[in-house]
């Protein structure tokens, strides 16, 4: 193996720049994405535990075809099927969209995600003991009321976890986005790799984003979790002495 | 719309649907097996087992499969001094990566079994090694089946990602038919309905064992 | 008198700071019975694990037919001489009562399966389940699954038995039908170390008693002596307080 290191080139222009908007763009591509994919998500989750049979359907539908579907896919679907089913004034502004690539990747993240985030979100609503519903409407809160201010606030200490690694996954997923030209720090690392062929640094400065990223995000939300815990609520699991 | 171009080039995507279904196999069946033997490292009492296996599975847990696949694509033939066909790098990276993931689901497994029955196989004068193979892994296997067929239906998706280094699978050749014949939204839908097909009929097979259990 | 079949010496064990087992050490003879008996969190179950090799401990030795547990090589064939219950019967749920009693036999000792299985319906028939040997543990009663559970140890034909709690998991009216597989063993001469909250028993059956607290040793001594006049007042307010809930 004959390999030169040269890690210094990380710092020199124009990867240097390049580095840093790519890292930029990943994490507010994610977080975007997953803010956006928690109010779907949450909103899907619900309905697919509504009395409404049109509703739970619509829900499982929803989860079904975005779920068994590959987000490679979907993000092609996005770039080049969805623009030639629109109006034609539409396309015309969707074309000349600056940032059609970036957009298109948050709008298929997002959809991609809601669909796993529904699935936690049900299983949490389901694990809620059915009196909470029943206490509820008894005291007289309306069923959007009771979803706003008991059954939501529950699930969501229940699914933090889930929840977490689902930013995570987006976070990972955002390298997808490259397939489809958004600048991205895979992306970029590739085409640092391909303009000086030191694809070790490059990659490794990837490699170290998305790891730093992580450990970060599980420390945080190791925290958010212990603010949100409420004793007796959950069990924490404990290994048999 | 003109579906005639689907029709036309059909033989050429069920050999693309074809190659994704392959390498979605041999990827499973390769990495399941070093997933087993991770966990059960990751289960050790040597510190320093333990330690490497949680390292690797963290690692490439936090990191997205396409990085991964520039890596070995970038890396391997630097290392064993040759070139290698593109299909070789897929599928040690995608075996690689998927191996972690198979890893934490059969260490998940083998934790929900409990220590009282690995002490009640030990205490009847089994060895650790006979204890798992006979008593904890038989139940592990049992209660993993929805996890584990969910995970093969990850890997099926996770094929497409082979697209960015130009490998037959389904997903490039419907990119190639599209850019050739400009007809996408046709090809594209013909696509993900194929992937809806064989993912689907996935999560009905997990969701049947998630009753059985 | 012949060697210990089972010595303890002086074993101390500490789990981070908490002293579980704190400088034990007792003989289990060839043919007695010893009934351990004390509050929970005393180290009683905690000892037994110790004297299969389930449980490492940080000082001290036990000799299991003269072979020390902590310096043996190969502990499952020192296993195979210590037959053990637990208290929630840890049959194996994905197996037959009949496969989970051969298992061990074939797999530890390397008997022929039909060798193993004549073994196996002779303890299952002894036991009483014979007619159980073909279903899945699941299917059985409390009762029976600890029967099946002896049987599964007695099929390896240890030297020694260890019984952790065995009855404290089982309804009250289950109870009684495993007592009375342990009363025939004990009758046979097979040599046992009970834990067990069952005083009627222990009277019964055992002629030693050992009362433990906080990881020690507090008392031990003959059955009659014990009952008749504990020693110590920790010993005195257990038994009283065991003996009158019965």
């Amino acid at each position: 193996m004959r390999y030169e290191f040269r890690w210094g080139m990380l710092l020199e222009q124009p990867y240097f720049t390049w580095i840093v908007d790519a890292i930029a763009t990943t994490l507010h591509l994610a977080l975007l994405s997953w803010i956006l994919a928690l109010a779907i998500g949450i909103a899907v989750g619900v309905m697919r535990n509504t009395p409404s049979r049109a509703l739970r359907f619509a829900g499982a539908l929803y989860v079904e075809i975005f779920r068994n579907v590959p987000l490679l896919l979907q993000l092609f679907l996005w770039l080049y099927v969805f623009p030639e089913l629109l109006p034609k004034h539409w396309q015309l502004y969707w074309n000349r969209l600056d940032d059609a690539p970036y957009w298109t990747a948050v709008i298929g993240l997002s959809l991609f995600t809601a669909a796993r985030i529904a699935e936690q979100i049900r299983s949490a609503i389901l694990a809620i003991p059915p009196g909470q519903f029943k206490a509820a409407l008894s005291t007289g809160l309306t069923p959007f009321q009771m979803y706003r201010y008991v059954i939501v606030p529950y699930a969501v200490r229940i699914i933090i976890p889930a929840i977490t690694s689902e930013f995570l996954t987006i976070f990972k997923n955002t390298a997808l986005a490259l397939t489809i030209g958004v600048a991205e720090i895979s992306s970029v690392a590739r085409k640092i790799e391909a303009w000086s062929f030191k694809g070790i640094e490059a990659y490794t400065v990837a490699s170290a984003t998305y790891v730093c990223t992580t450990i970060a995000v599980i420390v945080l939300m190791g925290w958010v979790e212990k603010r949100a815990y409420i004793p007796g609520l959950i069990k924490r699991e404990k290994s048999d002495a | 719309m003109d579906w005639n171009v689907v029709s036309a080039n059909f033989p050429l995507l069920m050999r693309g649907l074809g190659t994704s279904l392959q390498l979605a196999a041999v990827v499973i069946v390769l990495s399941f097996p070093i997933g087993c033997l991770i966990a059960i490292g990751r289960l050790s009492r040597r510190r320093w087992l333990s330690a490497v296996c949680a390292g690797f599975v963290h690692t490439l847990r936090s990191n997205p499969l396409v990085l991964i696949l520039f890596w070995f694509y970038f890396s391997v033939p630097l290392i064993i001094g040759r070139s290698i066909d593109d299909g070789a790098s897929v599928i040690v990276a995608f075996v690689v990566f998927f191996a972690a993931y198979f890893g934490e689901i059969v260490r998940a497994g083998v934790q929900s079994v409990g220590t009282r029955q690995v002490q009640a196989g030990l205490s009847s004068g089994l060895s650790y090694a006979q204890t798992m193979r006979y008593i904890v892994l038989p139940q592990a296997i049992r209660s993993m089946r929805p996890a584990l067929t969910t995970q093969c239906i990850v890997v099926f998706q996770g094929t497409t990602v082979a697209y960015v280094i130009g490998y037959h699978e389904l997903m490039h050749t419907t990119s190639m038919i599209a850019e050739r014949t400009v007809r996408p939204v046709e090809l594209y839908s013909f696509a993900a309905v194929a992937y809806f097909a064989v993912c689907y009929a996935g999560s009905l097979l997990s969701r049947h064992f998630e009753k059985q259990a | 008198m012949t060697q210990p079949i089972v010595a303890i010496r002086n074993v101390c064990l500490d789990y981070g700071g908490f002293r579980a087992l704190d400088g034990v050490s007792l003989d289990v003879n060839v043919g007695s019975r010893i009934v351990i008996c004390g509050p929970s969190g005393s180290g009683k179950s905690t000892l037994l694990r110790c004297v299969n090799g389930l449980e490492p401990f940080q000082s001290g030795e036990v000799f299991v037919d003269g072979v020390g547990v902590r310096t043996c090589k190969d502990l499952p064939k020192l296993r195979l001489g210590v037959g053990m219950v637990f208290q929630h019967f840890e049959l194996y749920p994905h197996l037959s009562v009949l496969d989970n009693v051969t298992l061990a036999p074939m797999k530890a000792k390397g008997l022929s399966r039909r060798e193993a299985e004549e073994k196996a319906r002779h303890y299952l028939d002894r036991v009483g389940i014979l007619d159980q040997a073909d279903k899945f543990p699941a299917r059985l009663s409390g009762g029976q699954q600890q029967r099946a559970a002896i049987a599964r140890a007695l099929t390896l034909e240890p030297k020694v038995m260890m019984f952790d709690e065995p009855t404290s998991a089982l309804d009250p009216e289950m109870i009684g039908e495993v007592l009375k597989v342990m009363r025939d063993l004990a009758r046979d001469g097979m040599t046992m170390l009970v834990v067990t909250h069952e005083m009627g028993f222990a009277r019964e059956v055992a002629d030693e008693i050992v009362f433990m607290d906080k990881g020690r040793i507090v008392e031990h001594s003959g059955v009659s002596a014990f009952f008749a006049a504990p020693k110590t007042a920790r010993a005195r307010e257990f038994l009283d307080r065991i003996l009158l809930k019965i």
